[in-house]
């Protein structure tokens, strides 16, 4: 389904369809179906919210299916969220904390899943054809929610941010911050000195460790985000790349390997984000007493 | 910074719509999924620790009740052993008495039909001898009576 509809270009000479055969070629960023006042919407937004819908039916449809005595469906549906609940316990080693970070992360991870799964589909044939630099170009409908960083980004500041308030509620605000900017350390330098006169050096260095992780953040973000978008953008292009070669049954074993890495690439995303959370609830202080203890109680 | 922006057109408002889109699944999965289904998982495991603590608890009731009428068994075996020799010796004191009892009303039954008999044999023969001694008299007189007449004639 190939159609002339763009906003800029009204004004420009209309090509038709048989005149010049469309350029088909995949950009690093999502391109843009239609604006809405100064709000631009890319096929990646609009597989966004394909997904959202999806996800969100499925609720309904499972929300109603729900029964003491469980159907398939729900059978399947708790095989998936015990095993996921099971995968983040290994992470944090404590199920209440589980428990807490769980909502999150099965969110993350069926929301790139989706995301991921729908760039693979052959909806993707279905868009318009718009006026180029390089002459007419295609424009998919759908395009992977994650081939866009802008996507990624969003859920891998949600992702770090969220760690952060997580940590704040988990052992507090005072404590979160003195992850980043160390003044408990520097106080210590006064009060521990006749002790352990090492701490005129330790100290100093922890503080620029603390600096350093708000660096470490800000690399999560760009880790995560980036991780992401290359691996599912590579697909997309390896999948472009092999129908472009040969239209027909070459790209199948790739679309099996997509799909692979559109769950692979979910998880990966989730339990980092799981990652993230138990290190944002975890008190180093507490950490440092309960391993003093143990060496004391070793000794 | 801006070469990578330019690049990879990253928008503000798109990241914001993202994140928004990533809210409503995050809220609409926990609303209506999570949030029951763990409600459902709770109250099932919930059941099925009550089931296996009652199971454990019924367990232990029937090896309690089992040894308790394994030796309640052995007990009434006991019991029912003595009881049936008690009552065998019982029966076989009764019996005797009995034998001894009839025996005794046997004898004395005996002894009194004997008596009995004695004294109606005595009775018959003092009636026979009567009777013969009438017959005997009646006898004589017809003997004379009939040889009166035959001299009268």
């Amino acid at each position: 389904m190939v159609s002339n509809t763009t906003q800029e270009n009204t004004n420009k000479e209309v090509r038709l369809p048989y005149q010049e055969q469309p350029n088909q070629h995949i950009t690093l960023f999502a391109e843009p179906i239609f604006y809405s006042e100064n709000f631009i919407v890319t096929n990646a937004l609009l597989t966004s919210w394909v997904a959202v819908f999806i996800i969100a039916v499925l609720a309904f449809a499972l929300r109603f299916k729900f029964r003491e005595i469980p159907g398939k469906i729900q059978n399947l549906f708790e095989i998936i969220i015990d095993g996921a609940l099971s995968m983040c316990d290994q992470v944090t080693g404590n199920r209440a904390l589980s428990v807490k970070i769980f909502p999150i992360a099965i969110s993350v991870f069926f929301f790139i899943l989706i995301n991921n799964w729908l760039g693979l589909l052959p909806l993707g044939g279905f868009g318009i054809v718009e006026e180029g630099e390089h002459g007419l170009t295609f424009v998919p409908f759908l395009r992977g929610g994650t081939a866009d960083i802008n996507t990624t980004l969003a859920l891998a500041v949600m992702s770090v941010l969220g760690a952060n308030i997580f940590g704040i509620f988990s052992i507090g605000a005072w404590k979160t911050f003195n992850k980043y900017v160390n003044l408990k350390i520097l106080g210590e330098i006064f009060t521990k000195i006749r002790h352990e006169p090492t701490v005129v050096i330790v100290a100093p260095i922890t503080f620029f460790v603390g600096l350093i992780e708000v660096v470490g953040e800000f690399a999560k973000i760009a880790s995560l985000s980036f991780r992401l978008f290359g691996n599912v953008f590579a697909g997309e292009v390896l999948l472009v790349s092999m129908a472009a070669l040969v239209a027909y049954i070459v790209p199948i074993p790739f679309m099996f390997l997509e799909i692979l890495v559109g769950v692979i690439q979910a998880l990966i995303f989730s339990i980092l984000t799981v990652v993230y959370f138990t290190i944002g609830a975890s008190d180093h202080d507490h950490e440092d007493e309960h391993t003093h203890t143990e060496q004391v109680a070793t000794a | 910074m801006d070469s990578i922006i330019s690049t990879f057109h990253i928008d503000w408002k798109i990241i914001i719509a993202q994140a928004v889109n990533f809210g409503i699944v995050f809220a609409v999965l926990y609303v209506f999924a999570l949030k029951p289904l763990g409600k459902f998982m709770e109250e099932r495991g919930k059941k099925i620790e009550a089931g296996i603590n009652n199971a454990e608890k019924s367990n232990e009731l029937l090896q309690k009740a089992t040894e308790e009428y394994n030796q309640n068994t052995i007990k009434l075996k006991q019991i029912s052993v003595n009881a049936h020799n008690e009552l065998q010796r019982d029966l076989e004191r009764l019996r005797a008495d009995h034998v001894a009892k009839i025996k005794a009303d046997n004898d004395e039954w005996v002894k009194k039909r004997t008596e009995q008999m004695a004294i109606d044999k005595k009775v018959l023969v003092e009636e026979a001898k009567s009777e013969i001694t009438s017959l005997a008299t009646l006898m004589v007189e017809k003997l004379i009576k009939d040889k009166t007449e035959l001299k009268d004639l």
